[in-house]
């Protein structure tokens, strides 16, 4: 078979993608003498595997895939070359001959792949061609497993190496100049547009099937246009998002509503009427949500379109004693330690002149933090090309002058943006700080609403504190930070123990801890610098 | 100070092997050579005879140890024969709770799979709020279900199992085959395959064992999903399918990739809240028509304290409970009286004695002689034999007491869900204030009776036919309810009828006299069968106050009442609140007020050479500043001594102790060395935080 035939025969199921399958045919082809490496490359969603694996398929050549994200070392990854290729060859039950089934290493898996080739039978002589799909996303790979494994090629002489990659590689990454590479470039509008349109509208009960015809192809533009353009969606996503849409947006037709002016049903006043769908709807469908959204609150949305989206579901309720700890320490980790004497000093903490402090601090810092987000904004529009001036302040040294600063801007966030930001919070430059365990003790008795009448009689509650803290870190609301590396939000996750004098941080941000502080009677902007004005 | 005393406080080898900070070098005993291995530890399998030894019951005799053998056994068999009920209804009640979430997360595993969500891995998300034990309870019965039904099974991740991928993986697998082979099989499936050996965390192995028994469904269950780490996460889903998640759902799926949260597809679950629970749990415990014993007040608000300031599970709340009901049984010699005693077996002089010191013993006699029944009181206290009797009389009808206050706690919740008159009020707060007594007077119950007033006859009906059942018996409910019926049917046109209570009988006038408006209220002139209806629910209120005022006494005041009511707070709050950090900190700070002192004079002296070099070191501590100078502690801590022991002091066994004591220090995380100034550590811990 010749390789314009199999691009052919394979572009009726993979539209668009002839000039890679020929070339990959050709390359391929049993008949002819293969180079020792290929490299595909391209961003996913491009049909790479899939072009690769229809290829050799039609070529009937023989062949092994190994799908690296399926290892999880480079050491799994070299005994299932091996598997793959003896499985390949109907070679499967004399493991023990090479190397007992064994790789551990590429030297070692030159040697066996060597062997394997050797004793394969007869009637599969010929090139054998070893696909490695998204091997640039190998774990624990070796640094130079990837040249290693191009020279593979070189070495045994019948092998041909397929490496797939979705970056599109460094000139000479694989240290050799003649090594073909094949471009899976991202489809165009056009492209897109005549994929989509070549497999049939969804189907819906009571739809005329003139209408499809006239209305669907304007449709398909429409959405690409719209939605996936701008955001470089994929094709399965594109095709989500329509078979999504589409019967929302048809429903005036399928429910026989009556036209404006009593005509009948076009595009054009399809579109007017789903004005909104696109609005709101569109941009959810972009998103994909673990718990999608029930399909009857979706098909009752278009008719009052305003309603915004997908309530925010109920959040979690702590009981008092966790709510108090989790509020002293999200208030520990957002206010500066300098500071701490005068937000939490109880000696003058009634006295007016101490509330007086307290003010001015929060207006001081607030003043600081505007003029800072206005200097970001005029540095933004100066230099349109460098939009994100954010990655230049993230330092990881923190001097005294940037806490302050970067500490202003985030409270000014905060109190600016306070009410829509929803859960997540206003993203800040300056995320929590981690604190030490001793700060919070001491700050969850400032903040305390109900202390004690008496409280050197009544005992001492750090030890309940340590208790409810544990489950608030199994709930992965308070995390113990790493100190070492000092970082912001550097969240150790992994690590389960933590010592006794190991930093703490607060994980969730925003405006959740207010309200539930607001529960309890603990106002958090009093505490939080530039919090209450 | 001596030599050996010293020695003894360094040899500090024999309990701290763990954290030993100082040490005396001594070389190693030429015997061993270095290379070979220590001799491997025995397991030591315990014996039989030392088990059933365990076993038995562990209660003492009560009365100065007079209490007989009996009287012992019948109190644990009571107890364990009480508790077991009570368990029992804990159980059921668990199992009502989870019953509809289970059923919805099975259905949803049986019927979904990758190819009916879109390619994506489906997935429940089953939030369970602060109620994480429920989670477990949970999976272990759908774990049960599948493996019935031959379906599958239930793989349980939890994030210590899962530090890094590969692990995860092994783990999974892991508990996948022994989930039904066991751990034999688990080693026999990877030994015995045929074809090469593979690598512990390869998912080949899963798959050859997934079609090998032909398993349908594999549900893998990651029970503190927000404990995992987020990039793990990502490389774990694969093929997961449960995830525990106690906060949101929204909380959740911002912490994963955008990647990632694109394979998932899924339901939400919810588990019923804790606190719910809870309150099912204690009405149970408390109203059911059996009981024979009662948490008193005091235990009450303690446990629900507990409930509603902190994160506890319904299990955590009924070991409370069990803990409390076990400190009765172990404590209180009365206690026996619940387990039916024969006359014989109370050993009569001290346990006699023992219900004549009772607070309610003494308050019942001076009931008596006030009320002139002199010889009655005479005789309770001086004849042990009538004493028992009326003792063991007054315990039977002390529990009908209870069981009639629970029973109008009952009703009154019931009526007061009817009424709706204010914020939801849980039976757990009416119990409180029925078990101090104060339920009868409060502004709950009068609130109650006046709303019930106001009802029209439509939904007085409702009322009467969800009141308990029981209740019926003995009041004048069923008089009413005939006559309401009578009312209703003679009157078929005009219902719903309306009391003179109702905000629509009364009238407002309006007069002008003078130039002012006068406002008077006047009573609407009423049909009859409004009148009629009025006077029943008169004879309704009526009734009902009086069965209050009836049933409604105060626990305190019945004779007897310390056998069937616990109600001690001490053992249980001590118990429930460890305080580790105050008695160490007490420890140090005043090692004294622990350890025995020989010589009287230590006890005023603050710091003093007598007492342990940590506890010193400590106090010194406490004077300091956030950063102290080792050099300047140093210099403090050999005061001490040269003031106490003068010129003879041995600089090196001081310096020892003080290595060994700042070590100590060091171990309890109290100081770090600091890094803003050479020498100078840094105190990490205040006291009485």
């Amino acid at each position: 078979m010749q390789p314009a035939d199999i691009a052919r025969s394979l572009s009726a199921q993979w539209p668009c993608r002839d000039v890679q399958a020929r070339q990959l045919a050709s390359l391929l082809h049993p008949q002819l003498p293969n180079p020792s490496t290929v490299v595909v490359h391209g961003v996913s969603a491009t049909c790479k595997s899939t072009i690769v694996r229809g290829v050799l398929a039609a070529l009937e050549a023989p062949h092994a895939v190994v799908r690296s994200t399926e290892c999880i070392t480079g050491r799994h990854l070299l005994t299932k070359i091996l598997w793959n290729t003896l499985e390949a060859f109907g070679q499967k039950n004399e493991w023990e001959k090479f190397g007992k089934g064994r790789c551990e290493h590429v030297s070692t898996l030159v040697v066996l792949l060597e062997e394997c080739l050797a004793a394969r039978p007869a009637e599969k002589q010929g090139n054998f061609v070893l696909v490695l799909d998204e091997i640039d996303r190998q774990r624990e790979a070796p640094p130079t497993l990837l040249s290693a494994l191009a020279r593979l090629g070189e070495i045994i002489p019948s092998l041909c190496v397929v490496l797939v990659l979705s970056p599109t590689p460094r000139p000479l990454f694989l240290q050799n100049a003649s090594v073909p590479h094949i471009s899976f470039p991202p489809y165009t509008r056009k492209e897109m547009i005549n994929i989509l349109m070549a497999s049939p509208a969804p189907t819906i009960e009571g739809l005329p099937e003139e209408i499809i015809s006239r209305v669907y192809p304007h449709f398909v533009s429409t959405i690409y246009d719209a939605l996936v353009g701008p955001t470089a969606g994929s094709v399965p996503n594109f095709r989500s998002i329509c078979e999504r849409l589409w019967p929302q947006f048809v429903a005036p037709v399928v429910q026989g509503e009556v036209p404006p002016g009593n005509t009948e049903w076009d595009f054009a006043r399809l579109l007017v009427k789903n004005r909104a769908l696109f609005r709101h709807q569109g941009e959810s469908a972009l998103v994909h949500r673990i718990v999608p959204e029930d399909s009857s609150a979706a098909s009752n949305t278009f008719r009052k379109p305003l309603s915004t989206g997908v309530a925010r579901s109920g959040l979690p309720s702590l009981p008092y004693f966790s709510t108090l700890i989790l509020t002293s320490a999200y208030v520990a980790s957002h206010t500066p330690q300098r500071l701490d004497t005068i937000f939490f000093s109880k000696f003058s903490s009634s006295s007016l002149s101490a509330r007086n402090k307290r003010a001015h601090h929060r207006r001081r810092l607030k003043v600081l933090s505007q003029a800072q987000a206005e200097e970001m904004r005029q540095a933004a529009k100066d230099d349109p090309s460098t939009p994100n001036k954010k990655g230049k302040r993230t330092k990881t040294r923190i001097t005294k002058s940037t806490l302050s600063s970067a500490f202003a801007t985030s409270s000014a966030t905060t109190s600016a943006m306070g009410g829509g930001s929803g859960i997540t919070g206003p993203s800040t430059i300056l995320t929590a700080r981690p604190f030490p365990l001793e700060r919070l003790l001491a700050i969850y008795h400032a903040i305390d609403p109900n202390p004690p009448e008496n409280p050197i009689r009544t005992g001492a509650v750090a030890d309940q504190i340590y208790a409810e803290l544990a489950t608030l870190r199994r709930l992965r609301l308070v995390v113990p930070a790493s100190g070492h590396h000092g970082g912001l939000g550097t969240t150790a996750s992994g690590n389960t123990s933590a010592d006794a004098g190991e930093k703490w941080c607060v994980n969730v941000s925003g405006d959740w801890i207010g309200e539930l502080a607001k529960g309890i009677g603990v106002e958090v902007g009093e505490w939080l610098a530039g919090g209450l004005d | 100070m001596d030599p050996d005393g010293l020695d003894d406080v360094l040899d500090l080898s024999k309990d701290r092997s763990q954290n030993q900070g100082v040490y005396i070098y001594q070389p190693a005993k030429a015997g061993k050579a270095s290379g070979e291995r220590p001799s491997k530890r025995r397991k030591v399998s315990m014996n039989k005879d030392s088990i059933e030894k365990l076993d038995g019951p562990g209660f003492v005799p009560l009365l100065n140890g007079d209490e007989s053998a009996e009287c012992v056994q019948l109190r644990y068999d009571t107890y364990k024969q009480l508790w077991s009920e009570q368990e029992h209804k804990i159980q059921s009640i668990l199992e009502d709770v989870d019953a509809g979430v289970l059923t919805d997360v099975l259905s949803f595993v049986r019927e979904t799979s990758p190819q009916t969500s879109n390619g994506c891995i489906p997935t429940a998300l089953v939030t369970v709020g602060s109620n994480v034990s429920s989670l477990s309870r949970l999976l272990s019965r759908l774990n049960d279900q599948l493996k019935s039904t031959n379906e599958g099974g239930v793989i349980v991740l939890e994030s210590g199992d899962a530090p890094n991928l590969k692990t995860s993986l092994k783990n999974i697998i892991r508990a996948a085959v022994t989930n039904t082979e066991g751990n034999d099989g688990y080693q026999r499936f990877l030994t015995d395959r045929s074809g090469p050996r593979v690598l512990g965390y390869d998912l080949d192995l899963l798959h050859d064992y997934v079609q090998r028994r032909g398993t349908k469904k594999l549900v893998l269950a990651l029970r503190d999903s927000e404990a995992f780490d987020p990039g793990l996460l990502t490389d774990l889903f694969h093929y997961s399918l449960l995830l525990g998640i106690s906060t949101s759902v929204e909380l959740f799926e911002g912490r994963l990739p955008r990647s990632c949260v694109s394979l998932l597809q899924g339901k939400h679950f919810e588990v019923q809240e804790a606190g719910n629970c809870v309150d099912r749990i204690y009405e149970a415990l408390q109203t059911s028509s059996d009981g024979r014993i009662w948490v008193g007040r005091n235990i009450t608000s303690t446990l629900f304290e507990k409930a509603t300031d902190y994160f506890q599970t319904p299990e955590a709340f009924s070991r409370m409970v069990k803990y409390a009901c076990m400190s009765h049984f172990f404590a209180n010699p009365l206690a026996v009286l619940l387990g039916n005693p024969h006359k014989s077996i109370l050993s009569q002089g001290q346990f006699c004695e023992a219900i004549r010191n009772l607070p309610s013993f003494r308050m019942f006699c001076e009931d008596l002689v006030e009320t002139g029944s002199i010889n009655e009181a005479r005789s309770m206290i001086e004849d042990d034999e009538y004493l028992l009797r009326a003792a063991s009389d007054h315990v039977d009808a002390g529990q009908q007491a209870m069981r009639h206050i629970f029973r109008a706690v009952l009703l009154i919740h019931t009526c007061l869900q009817h009424t709706h008159v204010t914020k939801k009020t849980t039976i757990s707060d009416l119990s409180v204030r029925a078990l101090s007594g104060e339920l009868i007077d409060s502004p709950l119950v009068e609130d109650m009776l006046a709303t019930v007033r106001t009802l029209d006859s439509e939904k007085l009906g409702e009322v009467l036919d969800t009141l308990p059942k029981t209740l019926s018996d003995d009041s004048a409910l069923p008089g009413i309810q005939a006559d309401l019926k009578a009312l209703l049917e003679a009157n078929p046109d005009s219902v719903p009828l309306r009391s003179e209570y109702n905000i629509n009988s009364s009238v407002m006038k309006t007069t002008v006299v003078q130039q002012r408006v006068l406002l008077t209220k006047g009573t609407a002139n009423l049909p009859e069968q409004d009148l009629q209806y009025t006077e029943i629910i008169d004879r309704l209120v009526g009734a009902l106050h009086e069965y209050f005022i009836e049933t409604l006494v105060r626990p305190q005041e019945l004779f007897m009442n310390e056998a069937f009511v616990f109600d001690l707070r001490n053992p249980l709050k001590e118990t429930f609140t460890p305080r580790p950090r105050f008695a160490i900190e007490r420890a140090l700070a005043s090692p004294f007020d622990y350890l025995i002192s020989t010589t009287a004079a230590t006890a005023g002296a603050r710091i003093s050479a007598k007492q342990p070099a940590a506890a010193i070191l400590y106090q010194l501590y406490l004077e300091s500043g956030a950063l102290v100078n080792v050099h300047d502690l140093w210099q403090a801590f050999y005061g001490v001594y040269e003031s106490d022991q003068g010129k003879k002091v041995d600089d090196r066994v001081v310096m020892s102790l003080f290595y060994s004591a700042l070590s100590d220090m060091k171990m309890f995380g109290m100081v770090k060395t600091s890094r803003k100034k050479t020498d100078h550590l840094a105190k990490s811990a205040w006291m009485g935080l």
